[in-house]
């Protein structure tokens, strides 16, 4: 292997030189950034660093503005950073081979064709720019995609395309990332070699701002694969992507775990074990289907979904005034997910509200995200997938996304009017009339609005900016919006997005499955924005189905949705879920009691729930839902087994437990009843023998014939709803 | 069982009984703990509920109500006359305290009224009691569950309170097709509710949801039972949490007609006098830019509606250089939640527009308080998101007015209508007035309620704002048309150019027991000839002891009365000695004597004092002596650079009276209590120099 790589870069080496046109005369901007940029000398870590980067030599970040870069090689530092008289003591080329000390060690070898090229444009007198200095257009990456057995490697070459027609080979200064290392791994120079793991790959490469992208499918390879029906477009895709890799589906899941994981995925609760009996005797053949209806008809619904949405449009409560403000805005978000208001129209609302926050709760949102430049990227990252931050200072290094971009998007919310009200910190919105603009810091540039590049027309002063704005976000043209919620969603039910993470959407981070993608967001957009009839789509597939077991054959399988990937129960449905099974209830501050904690407006009630602060419940302080935790920890196993939250719920005077006692209540009735509650299934045999048995434990440990008393019974029944409580069958979704 | 009749709506059972008059007892004991916890402002009567809040015309009903220092409850007043309240009297005819029957006569109008009580210590602050033309119930308590939901008849009105951390059901059964409509009045009748309505099905599952003081049009899908859910946005609640419910079934192209409310503070500006009630004409839709603008001329009285959202409606117009014209827009004032915006544009030959000018709001008279934590200032807005301003033509030509909402860029609401009047100059004014207080405790704004319920020998000021209408300028002289036996009122003319004066009310040491309904005027001089207009009076409507977690919520009122108790007098007076008007010069420094009058115990030695009248407010404050029965005071008139003039002037200021109700007893338990005093106001008739000698010379020598 290692020689096969050796030959294939030594022929890579030889073709570059013979295919490549050499330059006459070395070119600072074609020939000498892209060096300093591969050797690293433009990262963020060292002379990129804001605030004037290392030691006093500053480079833009990755070669994004040369001209800067030009300045600073050549008049600072009273010229010794070049030395015409004798180049070779140019403290560039010192530094960089660290023949003077240099705290980033050796970045270039003296006897490197980088060193060479470095000298040769020194000698030459160290120009900007050369005559018939080509302008780099585009780079193209060979080849652009493939299919790469496992353990095999794919050599990349990246070809630079110029204005003026002509094409260099520059894959030797080109930077190449793999997007999944543990699926693919690439080296400096190129080459691509795939690990175990089935699916699809990419490698994103990079040179002089320019960015392109190789996609290799790594198949499984496994022939002749059955797959369930094709239900819907869904299950098309999936399957069909599948059987490309060669990986298997594991079956379709049987009723019980089909009710519980689509009641948690669409309501956030456990179905109840009456209704999980109900479905289980049911013998219509659509009845998957009509519980899907049913569970989205329902407020369970909206209130888990507001809760998804609370967070990330940040509904945090600072101060206990907030208290009116965080609950108006959670009930807005509730109580247009129950009415089935089109996602585009709810973006609309929120983008563009004005008023007071009582008389029109999405002004909330200008609450918390106060500034033009936090609410694009906002709005950038949770609406259109794409994250913006990076624009602020510098060309996105991943992205075709310039300052230019980012200010101008900033500008719609240039003519955002504020005016204090009675409640401190909470300002009136409306728009202030004057024409829309905001300015390039680093050029101080004034800038019109455009939305990432697309021109939406004047705008007159008249006009809300920010009207426009929603306009052109729920354009089916527009490449961003719709899809950004589709693959948000889809990670919501399979726990992966197609894209991920799933608000950092772009070019050189494709989806697994790129047709899936377009079809749902198609989907999407037939159904008007209908964010019901998307996950009716996606639920009601038989992808969704799928058992979770995984077969010998797809366990490996990350990232194709061979299976269902199990996820552990977030903070407040496992709370919800615990007091369902108990038959007990938490107490929230401000709240009926009753209230389900997946119902809760905003994070203030994690500071008094130690439950929902170990399990990760988020605190609305970003707009990514990563803030959520969803790992698992030794605290949650502790907090599970032996906190009192958790047993005075089991000991609840009016819970479940005590009302099967009062009730004198059948015992195998009593085991049937947990295991519906908590599992949405009936106890096995073994699992019935044994429950059966601790039931009818004595205090003394003792299995008699006699009955045990009340309070024995009782704690055993505790006991067993602990040990219920504490598997990974309840803790799980799956 | 036994049975009590007790009105016509509701009979009680002897248990119900011990459970009110145990309810009442606590409620005494509220009453208590408020009145002990008050450490600014003296006590004053508050009527704080009625229940229930109204009640059908054509009816007599049951009311009891609730407040701070009710005790020597009276009377219970309406300000409609068509609602008369008796105290309720017991089997053995003796009154029950705090229940009253109230007769609400067949041709009663159907609205919201202010229901006050004269108590001992006078007349108390307004709280609404509404008066419908529909079958109205009380809701005996809270039916916090599913399970025991209310059973209510659509057409109906409910009468209900909330609790704390609930939610209240009402079951109805309906048909599918139906058209429903519930709406819910709370904050529009006093309550401190934001109410939260919903309409769900049989088993609690929300079918559609309104929380921003809408109403729920919800067509039945099906036969059926359904529930109507209500409570507080923040699930606050107790007996300041109530609110009237009405649920109707509707024909399907029926105009909604929403629960009567009362007035904002902001309206008192609305509408100008001699304004017809209805527009002479209304908007034409599709009339927005790329549309069809729609022509009319000068002057103009047209109705429109921001509907659909974001709408802009233009009007187009010829016009001549210099004509001035001026225009009014009234939409938050009418009761809707907008922000009208407007630009006048001239329109060029190749159709190029050219500002003229652009409006939004109409400013506050005065700065309005910040609702800090330290006060700084009545927390009213006199001023309003409306529009009124003027424009002048620069020349002949073609013009358009491009009206907006500046909240309407999402909101699809046709409700939210507008008024826009063009006119030449028709130069006016409207005043409002209210209760004023000085040096609020930190976070305490109980004071801003208080009604006008004088002790003898204490003097209430009231704070008397203007708008001033199409460039009128000059000054407003305010007065009180009838007032209680012992008392007076000194009206401190707003200034030439100014929007703020003040009204001085005052009872003498000794007046007597009295109450009446008076009026406020504001007169001035416009275009030669005496123009009178009434102004208005508000109030906050609770007393609100932490800014901070509530916030002081103000109204207009129905009614403006003055009363004096007769059973207390003032800790103490402040009387300038003074026979008739003070005269002074221009530049002079005034020495001026003042007298203590002093009834009470109080903590320090002094008091610092400001004063009121126009040009008078930067005067230096002057400390005042509690302890000498006078003190002089200096007023530098070359400071104040006081013009020659007659002004009517008092001085005020803090202090801390140890408080013992019913008057100082010996050994009567006191409180520390802050409240503001004012002086008696003097007139300083200041003349020029020459004028003085003058003066001067004439006057003969002793």
């Amino acid at each position: 292997m290692y020689h096969l790589r050796f030959l294939l870069l030594l022929s890579l080496f030889f073709a570059s030189e013979l295919v490549a046109e050499q330059p006459q005369r070395t070119s600072f901007i074609n020939d000498v950034v892209p060096i300093l940029t591969k050797a690293g000398c433009n990262a963020g870590v060292c002379h990129a660093k804001a605030g004037g980067g290392q030691n006093g030599f500053e480079l833009s970040l990755l070669g994004f503005e040369p001209e800067l870069d030009y300045r600073h090689l050549v008049y600072e530092s009273r010229g010794r950073r070049l030395f015409p008289l004798d180049p070779k003591q140019s403290l560039l080329l010192t530094k960089a081979t660290a023949q003077a000390p240099h705290g980033g060690g050796v970045r270039l070898k003296p006897d490197s064709p980088e060193y060479q090229t470095i000298l040769q444009w020194i000698q030459s007198g160290s120009p900007y720019k050369i005559e018939d200095d080509r302008q780099l257009a585009s780079i193209t990456v060979e080849p652009a995609s493939g299919i790469l057995q496992r353990g095999a490697s794919v050599q990349l070459k990246t070809i630079a395309h110029y204005t003026d027609g002509s094409t260099r080979d520059v894959t030797r200064d080109s930077l190449f990332e793999s997007n999944n290392i543990a699926m693919a791994e690439v080296t400096d120079q190129g080459t691509v070699t795939a690990a175990e793991i089935p699916g699809n790959v990419s490698i994103m490469v990079r040179y002089l701002g320019q960015v392109s992208v190789y996609n290799g499918a790594i198949p499984l390879g496994i022939k002749n694969i059955e797959f369930p029906a094709n239900k819907n477009f869904v299950d098309e895709l999936v399957f069909q992507n599948l059987e490309r890799l060669g990986i298997p589906a594991t079956k379709v899941c049987d009723d019980g775990t089909f009710l519980r994981r689509v009641s948690l995925d669409i309501t956030g609760r456990l179905p109840t074990a009456r209704e999980t009996q109900a479905f289980l005797d049911d013998q219509a053949p659509n009845k998957r289907d009509t519980v899907v209806d049913r569970l989205l008809a329902s407020a369970a619904y909206a209130d888990f979904f507001a809760n998804k949405w609370a967070a990330v449009l940040k509904n945090r409560r600072d101060d206990t005034k907030d208290i009116k403000a965080n609950f108006a805005f959670h009930a807005w978000l509730r109580d247009n997910l129950l009415a089935g208001t089109p996602y585009d129209q709810m973006v609309r609302q929120l983008l563009a509200a004005t008023g007071t926050i009582v008389a029109n709760p999405p002004v909330a949102w200008y609450k918390r995200v106060k500034e033009p430049k936090q609410q694009i990227e906002d709005l950038g990252q949770l609406f259109l997938g794409v994250r913006l931050q990076c624009a602020q200072c510098h060309h996105h290094p991943f992205e075709r996304w310039s300052q230019d971009d980012y200010y101008s998007l900033a500008a719609f919310f240039s003519q955002v009017g504020r005016k204090p009200t009675d409640t401190a910190g909470e300002d009136l919105i409306f728009h202030k009339r004057g024409v829309a603009q905001a300015t390039n810091m680093k050029t101080g540039k004034p800038i019109a609005p455009r939305a990432l590049g697309d021109d939406v027309g004047e705008i007159p002063a008249d006009e809300d900016p920010r009207l426009r704005l929603a306009d052109w976000m729920a354009s089916p043209k527009n490449p961003f919006f719709a899809k950004a919620l589709v693959n948000r969603y889809w990670k919501h039910f399979f726990s992966r997005g197609l894209v991920e993470p799933e608000d950092d959407i772009r070019d050189t981070n494709p989806a697994s499955n790129p047709e899936l993608l377009a079809a749902l967001e198609r989907h999407f957009l037939d159904s008007d924005y209908d964010l019901r009839e998307l996950i009716r789509v996606i639920v009601k597939s038989n992808a969704y189905q799928l058992d979770a077991i995984p077969l010998p054959d797809n366990k490996i399988d990350r990232q194709n949705y061979s299976r269902y990937y199990p996820k552990r129960l977030q903070a407040e449905v496992l709370l919800d879920a615990i007091d369902q099974v108990a038959g007990s209830s938490t107490s929230f501050t401000n709240l009926p009691l009753g209230t389900r904690a997946v119902a809760l407006p905003d994070n203030s009630y994690n500071k008094s729930s130690p439950f929902l602060k170990v399990f990760g419940r988020p605190e609305a302080a970003s707009v990514c839902e990563c803030e959520r935790v969803q790992s698992g920890s030794l605290a949650q196993s502790l907090h599970l087994m032996n906190a009192n939250d958790i047993k005075s719920k089991l000991r609840d005077s009016k819970g479940r437990i005590q009302q099967w006692i009062t009730d004198k209540a059948e015992l195998e009735t009593i085991i049937d009843q947990l295991y519906l509650a908590a599992y949405a299934r009936l106890p096995l045999a073994e699992e019935r023998r044994i429950a059966s048995e601790y039931l009818r434990t004595k205090a003394d440990a003792t299995v008699g014939q006699q009955t045990p008393s009340a309070s024995e019974l009782r704690s055993n029944l505790q006991d067993l709803a602990w040990a219920l409580i504490n598997t990974k069958e309840f803790l799980f979704n799956h | 069982m036994n049975v009590i009749a007790t009105d016509n709506h509701q009979r009680i059972n002897p248990t119900q009984l011990a459970v009110r008059v145990a309810m009442t007892g606590l409620m005494l004991l509220s009453t208590l703990s408020v009145a002990c916890a008050q450490s600014v402002i003296l006590p004053a009567p508050r009527l704080l509920t009625l229940t229930p809040m109204g009640g059908t015309a054509g009816t007599e009903l049951e009311v009891v109500i609730k407040g701070d220092s009710l005790d020597g409850a009276e009377q219970l007043i309406f300000s409609n006359p068509g609602i008369q309240a008796k105290p309720k009297v017991d089997d053995k005819g003796n009154p029950v305290a705090n229940h009253y029957l109230v007769t609400i006569s067949d041709d009663c109008p159907v609205g919201v009224y202010d229901a006050r009580v004269m108590a001992a210590l006078g007349i108390s602050s307004a709280r609404v009691f509404s008066v419908s033309d529909q079958d109205e119930v009380t809701q005996a308590k809270p039916p916090t569950t599913v399970d025991n939901a209310m059973p209510v008849q659509v057409g109906q009105i409910i009468n209900g309170v909330l609790t704390a951390r609930a939610i209240n059901h009402y079951k109805f059964t309906g048909k599918a097709g139906q058209r429903i409509v519930v709406d819910c009045a709370a904050k529009g009748i006093d309550s401190k509710t934001q109410p939260v309505i919903g309409i769900a099905d049989a088993s609690g599952g929300d079918l559609q949801v309104q929380r921003t003081g809408g109403v729920i049009d919800y067509t039945l899908p099906a036969d059926g039972d359904y529930l109507i859910k209500v409570h507080d946005l923040t699930y606050k609640g107790g007996q300041e949490h109530f609110f009237r419910l009405a649920i109707n079934r509707l024909a399907a192209d029926a105009v909604v007609q929403r629960l009567p409310r009362i007035r904002s503070v902001q309206s008192f500006s609305w509408p100008p006098v001699g304004l017809v009630h209805a527009a002479t004409a209304n908007e034409q839709e599709p009339n927005g830019p790329k549309q069809t603008p729609q022509t009319i001329a000068l002057p103009c009285d047209i109705a429109g509606s921001f509907y659909p959202a974001a709408d802009v409606d233009v009007f187009q117009f010829e016009a001549k250089q210099d004509e001035t014209w001026w225009i009014e827009v009234a939409s938050e004032r009418l009761g809707h939640p907008t922000d009208p915006s407007l630009v006048v544009q001239r329109i060029g030959d190749d159709g190029t527009l050219t500002d003229v000018v652009e409006l939004s709001d109409i400013a506050s008279p005065v700065k309005r308080s910040s609702n800090g934590y330290s006060y700084d200032g009545p927390p009213y807005n006199a001023g309003s998101a409306d529009i009124l301003g003027s424009f002048t033509i620069p020349a002949d030509g073609h013009y358009q007015i491009r009206m907006t909402d500046s909240f309407g860029g999402t909101r699809n609401d046709p409700s939210n209508r507008y008024r826009m009047v063009v006119r030449k100059a028709q130069p006016d004014f409207s005043i409002v007035g209210w209760a004023l207080h000085m040096g609020l405790r930190n976070g305490d704004r109980n004071a801003l309620s208080k009604p006008i319920a004088l002790r003898g020998g204490a003097l209430i000021p009231i704070e008397v704002v203007a708008v001033r209408r199409d460039g009128f300028d000059g000054p407003i002289d305010l007065k009180l048309d009838s007032l209680p036996e012992g008392v007076t009122a000194t009206g401190l003319t707003i200034g030439k150019g100014k929007t703020r004066g003040i009204l001085l009310i005052a009872a003498d040491e000794n007046a007597p027991r009295g109450l009446e309904f008076t009026q406020l005027w504001g007169s001035a001089e416009i275009n030669g000839a005496i123009t009178r207009r009434q102004g208005h009076m508000a109030s906050m409507k609770w007393p609100v002891p932490n800014a901070a977690s509530e916030i002081p919520d103000p109204r207009l009122l129905d009614q403006f009365p003055i009363s004096v108790g007769g059973v207390e007098q003032a800790g103490l007076s402040i009387v300038p000695e003074v026979e008739g008007e003070l005269q002074a010069t221009v530049g002079d420094k005034v020495t001026l004597p003042l007298k203590l009058i002093r009834r009470g115990e109080f903590s320090g030695s002094s008091m610092s004092l400001k004063t009121f009248g126009s040009g008078f407010e930067k005067a230096a404050a002057m400390d005042f002596s509690l302890t000498d029965p006078k003190t002089d005071v200096v007023i530098d008139l070359a400071k104040l650079k006081t013009p020659a003039g007659k002004y009517t002037i008092a001085f005020y200021g803090g202090a801390v009276q140890k408080y013992a109700a019913g008057g100082s007893k010996p050994n009567a338990k006191t409180k520390d209590i802050v409240d503001i005093f004012v002086s008696q106001p003097l007139t300083i008739n200041v003349q020029d120099k020459e004028a003085a000698d003058k003066l001067a010379n004439k006057t003969p020598s002793n």
